[in-house]
């Protein structure tokens, strides 16, 4: 039978949904928000069973109904449960305003996309009623009741727009105070309408493409049309390859002539951007006016034909810098490394960000469950453990106008934010490390970094892990969800610029329960020595994973499956798309044909769905059938090498003078008031709201977390710390550091100096937390995700990357820090029409360092916060700060730079000394450090606040003589911490400091006095002037309250 | 030897979470824990008499079970009663032991462990909270909080508000306290609980739920200020104890 059933909250209890949903709607539109007096939130689910009203009854009230805390209301099915007066008007009653002007928003999903609830809905059903129920079909939804005289059908369809709907994935309906009383809704035929149901009207047909004596122009047009993304020379090699005769007698004998949809949708995937990097792959022509050579890259020669940059600068980094504990680089989904004899690490970071602009929520959930598959197709399987994420997005406030189709970056941030909350915690990974960046040129396409990491038995059975190796003869399985609409021409799709004809199936939802079953069981299977091989379903869908796959199938390789075997969620899906749907949740998993009877029969048990779809085979082909009749026949050579080297050329036109300043801003006025608006600048301020929203420590591992904590009688302060600490093994003391660095607005003078600063931030982020370093057995390894303005066709972008690459590449190899993973984004563009004009917004080139490193005891793990009164405040390194290219520059504009603004550069040699000490490598004085910081985004005062932060204590620093007090307040560089040390042993550690040539200065220190005080004697005399500002004022500042959600 | 310590089940699958963190916080109190998907517990139809020959101690650790859809645990709860069908006070009276962490916890509310008339909701902000906090036990009733004072303890969730029937709210605390099922409150109420309730245990005290996790703080460095103390490090956390409680408790039993 057909029933809709309503959940609602009695009006004696809160509903915080609701109040989320209105503070959502504050933020958005106040003047919406005004007019809105109340408002309640009801689930809804409707459900078709093959069941009796008898038997429906009892379930759903079993269900359905918590007595404490609600009612349930379906229409005249179950009166008792509806409350006093059956239905909507109890809900009603707990209205302030009566009589009052109700409505009602009604949302629901569009068909055929993802419904997790209404898929737990039938399984509670399954449960209560205690059999299978094949047939039955359900949806979940949302009612939204409101109540406000003053509201417009307008607002109501604003609210409806901008709050309560994403219009691509969901649709919505007002519901007036009429309709809503009359209980129309719960009839059976407006039920049977309401489930969406899939119509689909495709058919196992093929179609074919014929290239032959097609013109450019033609194949271009062809091209954007199909969403195939490929340049004409690509298009051109295909045509040429399938002319060939040899190729074409091989078809003919298998029953195939011109190339058929399925083939060029194959090549199309394999060869998109997001696949195969064809720009860093390029063969690029640098040109460089040498005369305006930039001092910091003085050392570096870059080549003037480049070919390909990720050999030469990525690959080519880590093979100059061979370390024992390097298992796997570049070669799977993850980079491996050795964490002792017996297990490993596997490390990835994913980007998703064209998916997150259409949709914030459905991309970033997506992301994050997307980038844990690849770390349990990583090697043989390796399970994820912890979960970093990094978010680029446009300042909260941004008031200007948004271009069609792109959304407020508030509305954004909210989404990926909860995206990433959903997928993290409901995986039970926890989300260790992170970033927030903004800046207004995120508006066009927000970047959204996803990383995981997981542990790997060096040795399961015998049998290496890292080894992928597959037999002919074992079985192509398909694990995990079925197929789909959604997620068609994901690869090809993120590998063009977002525009108005951006394909809505590009978006999809991520199901984190089926991926945790999923997940489970492979582990599993893969202790029981049930797999042979596996490789997640991402980008590219099956002609991505199997296509892959197929390479380590003997000596050429080669796969043949049978795409309609594959389970899917609607019939009437064609070939082609079940070939490339990237439908969420899927993995391809090689089992031997004597193992596929237990792997079939656990993964029954465990809940999760296996399709046979044939074997790996050593015939060199990847043949793809449909009901047994072949419909891709591709030579796997061609399918992986045949693409065409795309050229580029780059040329750099030096660095810009930096800014003239203004001398006259005096120091004793106004640096207290600029440093409260760094702290209270987003790119600085608190990100407590967000981090305490996403399970950092379940798993149990966490040592390190990414805020240091006081409790106190009026709950936890709370201050940042540098990077994350696990402690991976309970057998092993020994723990793993995770950090970042990012720095974006660096791009603005050189993008090489942007790039070495990313890379020095990582490292110095892993050390303050006790990572060790230059040992030759030290484990510390980088991960590069570039995301770049499209730099095709555009010698500025081009000369930028160019540039990042090889300043990455300068600050690894001093570092000794190896290259292990990576991932690039390079069309980072929006282009399209604001206020009826076109417009293009394009990201700063950015580049994300994610580093690990090991600790060798995690006892030996350090917080940033400052410990005792008393205690020495120290300044480690810290010769080179400039306020050119800072976030001082950023908050009080570049016309109003002190002084001659300079920017810092980094020394690489006096890096190394100051890194090996605080890593172990040299001297034995570092445990006497009570706390460490690093020097980074605002400067040292701010570096100085945030330890200061959560114990409320006070600090007194006294700036050097012969500094500029503005500079060595507040400008950044490299290289640099804040260290305190306690007092008696202050001595000691300035001999070792000394001995080994580690710049240093003391600075002052810690003390009981609940403020920040600063000294300086100014150039001019010799008088000695101060400023102080409270402790508690410069946390209010840092908190930045009301600013984020 | 092995043979002779006491047996965990500790509860997995369908989005649970925390079962090794937790299988570890019960080996190192002395038992010998045993995870077990509950799909292999309904499939070998393990009654409660091969429940209670077995183990000493059922546990529902946390997660996201069935990723909190239709209200957390809800659907957990519904499996374990119609597909296990275990009476969880009988085990108790046959001298087990119940934990339930966070969701397990959300999931022993749901069947009705501790009363019909309270409930488990969203927290006061509607928000997700990962924080830490202090709470302390409240009475005598409970076997796991034996002797333990205040604690520092995580909690991880976005459903932790506790609830009472509005109607009879005051009548339902009596009860409550009558039966010394108010076993641990915290000090500052961060989701907005009834009363400040952070855990509840049965009329027995032998079967106990919490919303924070006393198995993420079973070594001292997992507690957010422990470079403080940084000697401290490999100390047992506070977490340890309701552990080694239930250990003694076992113990006890099987002695006399």
């Amino acid at each position: 039978m057909f029933c809709r059933i309503e959940l609602a909250t009695r009006p004696e209890f809160a509903d915080p949904a609701s109040d989320l949903l209105l503070r959502r709607l504050q933020l958005a539109h106040p003047e919406i928000a005004k007019c809105v007096r109340w408002m309640r939130v009801l689930p809804i689910a409707w459900v078709e069973l093959p069941s009796s009203r008898e038997e429906m009854i009892p379930a759903v009230v079993e269900i359905f109904w918590d007595r404490v805390l609600g009612w349930v209301f379906t229409g005249n099915l179950i009166p008792s449960a509806a409350g006093k007066h059956g239905g909507i008007l109890d809900v009603m009653t707990g209205a302030p305003h009566r009589p009052g002007k109700f409505w009602a928003l009604e949302r629901r999903f569009r068909p055929g996309v993802t419904d997790t609830v209404a898929r737990t809905t039938l399984e509670a059903f399954e449960i209560v009623l205690g059999r299978k129920l094949s047939d039955a079909r359900a949806a979940s939804g949302t009612l939204l009741l409101l109540e406000g005289p003053q509201l417009t059908e307008e607002m109501l369809a604003r609210i409806a727009r901008d709050i309560l709907c994403n219009e691509l994935i969901e649709t919505w309906t007002l519901v007036s105070e009429q309709e809503l009383q009359r209980n129309d809704r719960f009839h059976a035929e407006r039920v049977k309408r309401d489930l969406p149901k899939v119509l689909t009207r495709g058919s196992a047909e093929i179609q074919h493409v014929s290239l032959e004596g097609v013109s450019d122009a033609q194949l271009e047009r062809l091209s954007r049309e199909k969403v195939w993304a490929l340049s004409v020379p690509e298009l051109r090699a295909i045509r040429e390859h399938f002319s060939n005769a040899k190729v074409q007698d091989a078809r003919k004998a298998k029953g195939l002539s011109t190339p058929t949809d399925v083939e060029i949708e194959v090549l199309a995937q394999t060869w998109s951007e997001h696949c195969k990097h064809k720009i860093f792959n390029a063969k690029i022509r640098y040109f460089e006016d040498t005369k305006a050579k930039a001092e910091w890259a003085r050392d570096v020669a870059i080549p003037k034909v480049i070919n390909s940059l990720f050999d030469q600068t990525i690959v080519g980094t880590t093979e100059l810098l061979p370390k024992n504990w390097l298992i796997s680089v570049f070669k799977d989904n993850a980079g491996i490394i050795a964490f002792d004899e017996e297990d490993a690490i596997c490390l990835k970071v994913e980007t998703h960000n064209t998916p997150s602009a259409l949709d914030p929520y459905g991309g970033a959930l997506t992301g994050i469950v997307g980038v844990n598959r690849d770390i349990l197709g990583c090697g043989l399987g390796a399970k994820p453990i912890f979960n970093t994420d990094v978010f680029c997005v446009a300042p909260l406030d941004y008031q200007g106008v948004i271009p069609e189709r792109l959304m407020h970056p508030r509305r954004i941030l909210d989404g990926i934010r909860r995206g990433v909350e959903d997928g993290g915690n409901q995986s039970g990974i926890p989300t260790i490390n992170g970033a927030l960046v903004f800046d207004e040129r995120y508006l066009g396409k927000p970047l959204v970094f996803v990383g995981s990491g997981g542990i790997l038995p060096r040795v399961i059975e015998g049998r290496r892990t890292e080894v992928k190796e597959i037999r002919p003869g074992d079985r192509v399985c398909m694990v995990g969800g079925r197929i789909g609409k959604d997620g068609i021409h994901g690869a090809t799709f993120s590998s063009l610029a977002l525009d108005e004809l951006s394909p809505l199936s590009a978006v999809q939802l991520g199901d984190p329960l089926t991926q945790k079953r999923m997940s489970d069981f492979l582990l599993e299977a893969r202790d029981l020595g049930l797999i042979r091989c596996l490789t997640d379903n991402g980008a590219g869908g099956l002609s991505s994973s199997v296509g892959e796959m197929a390479r380590f199938c003997g000596e050429k390789g080669g796969a043949r499956v049978d795409v309609s075997l594959a389970k899917t969620k609607y019939p009437g899906l064609k070939p082609f798309e079940l070939v490339v749907s990237e439908s969420q949740e899927r993995m391809t998993v090689a089992v031997s044909p004597d193992a596929l009877p237990l792997f079939t029969t656990l993964a029954d048990r465990r809940g999760v769905e296996v399709s046979d779809l044939g074997e790996f085979v050593d015939s060199g082909m990847f043949e793809i059938l449909v009901e047994g009749k072949m419909v891709a026949a591709l030579d796997l050579k061609f399918l992986h090498e045949g693409l065409p080297q795309l050229e580029m050329e780059g040329e750099w036109p030096g660095v810009v003078d930096p800014p003239k300043g203004i001398s006259t801003r005096r120091f004793e006025f106004e640096a207290a008031d600029a440093l409260l608006s760094l702290l209270g600048s987003p790119n600085i301020a608190s990100k407590e709201w967000m981090i305490r929203q996403y399970d950092h420590e379940v798993q149990g591992m966490s040592v390190i977390k990414p805020l240091h904590t006081v409790f106190t009688a009026h709950g936890a302060n709370s201050g940042p710390n540098d990077a994350a600490v696990i402690k991976p093994k309970t057998n092993s003391s020994a723990g793993l550091a995770v950090g970042c660095g990012i720095n974006p607005k660096l791009s603005d003078i050189d993008p090489f100096l942007m790039a070495q600063s990313a890379v020095d931030e990582a490292v110095r982020n892993v050390l303050c937390v006790g990572g060790e370093f230059g040992r030759p057995e030290s484990v510390l390894a980088l991960i590069d995700n570039f995301c770049w303005p499209d730099p095709q066709g555009d010698r500025l972008k081009t000369a930028w990357l160019v540039r990042a690459c090889y300043g990455m590449q300068q600050a690894a190899l001093a570092l000794s820090a190896p290259l292990i993973s990576g991932k690039d984004s390079m069309k980072n563009d929006f282009r399209g029409q604001c206020d009826g004009k076109p417009v293009t917004i394009s990201v700063p080139p950015t580049l994300l360092i994610t580093a690990i490193a090991k600790v060798r005891d995690v006892a030996q793990g350090r917080t940033a916060d400052f410990k005792t009164p008393g205690d020495a405040i120290y300044l480690l390194g810290g010769k080179s700060f400039g306020l050119w290219g800072s976030e001082f520059e950023r908050v009080q504009g570049v016309s109003q730079l002190p002084g001659f603004p300079r920017v810092g550069v980094p020394n690489w040699e006096e890096a190394r000394r100051i890194y090996g000490w605080l890593g172990g490598e040299v001297g034995k004085e570092q445990s006497l450090l009570r706390s460490l910081h690093d020097v980074s985004d605002g400067g040292l005062l701010v570096a100085a606040v945030e330890g200061m932060l959560a114990r409320g204590l006070g600090a007194y620093i006294k700036i050097p003589e012969a500094t500029d007090a503005w500079e060595f307040c507040f400008g950044e560089g490299f290289h640099s911490f804040i260290a305190t040390v306690a007092d008696s042993d202050a001595e000691i550690l300035e001999m070792e400091l000394r001995q080994l040539g580690i710049p240093f200065k003391r600075l002052g220190s810690v003390t009981q006095r609940e403020k920040l005080e600063v000294m300086w004697s100014p150039k001019e005399d010799q008088s000695v002037k101060s400023w102080s500002v409270p402790t508690k004022q410069l946390r209010v500042a840092w908190q930045k309250g009301g600013y984020w959600e | 030897m092995s043979d002779s310590k006491p047996r965990v089940l500790v509860l997995a699958g369908d989005g649970i979470n925390c079962e090794s963190e937790t299988a570890h916080a019960f080996s190192l109190a002395g038992f010998m824990p045993q995870i077990r998907h509950i799909n292999d517990l309904v499939s070998e139809r393990v009654s409660l008499d091969q429940l209670s020959g077995t183990f000493s101690v059922l546990a529902l650790p946390g997660g996201f079970s069935f990723a909190d859809h239709l209200t957390s645990g809800k659907v957990l709860a519904l499996k374990i009663q119609h597909q296990l069908g275990w009476n969880l006070g009988l085990f108790a009276d046959r001298g087990g032991l119940v934990l339930g962490v966070c969701n397990g916890f959300q999931a022993l509310i749901r069947m009705g462990t501790f009363g019909k008339e309270i409930s488990i909701t969203q927290n006061a902000s509607g928000r997700f909270i990962n924080a830490w906090t202090k709470v302390s036990p409240s009475g005598t009733r409970c076997v796991w909080l034996k002797g333990v004072g205040s604690m520092d303890l995580p909690i991880r969730h976005g459903e932790g508000r506790i609830v009472f029937d509005q109607t009879r709210k005051t009548e339902v605390w009596g009860k409550m306290v009558r039966l010394g099922r108010n076993c641990l409150t915290y000090e500052d109420n961060p989701n907005g609980s009834d009363e400040s309730l952070a855990g509840l245990c049965d009329s027995s005290g032998r079967i106990f739920g919490l919303m924070p996790h006393p198995e993420a703080f079973v070594r001292w460095s997992s507690h957010p200020e422990w470079t403080l103390q940084a000697g401290r490090a490999s100390a047992p956390g506070q977490g340890a104890q309701l552990f080694e409680n239930a250990f003694q408790e076992v113990r006890r039993g099987s002695n006399i």
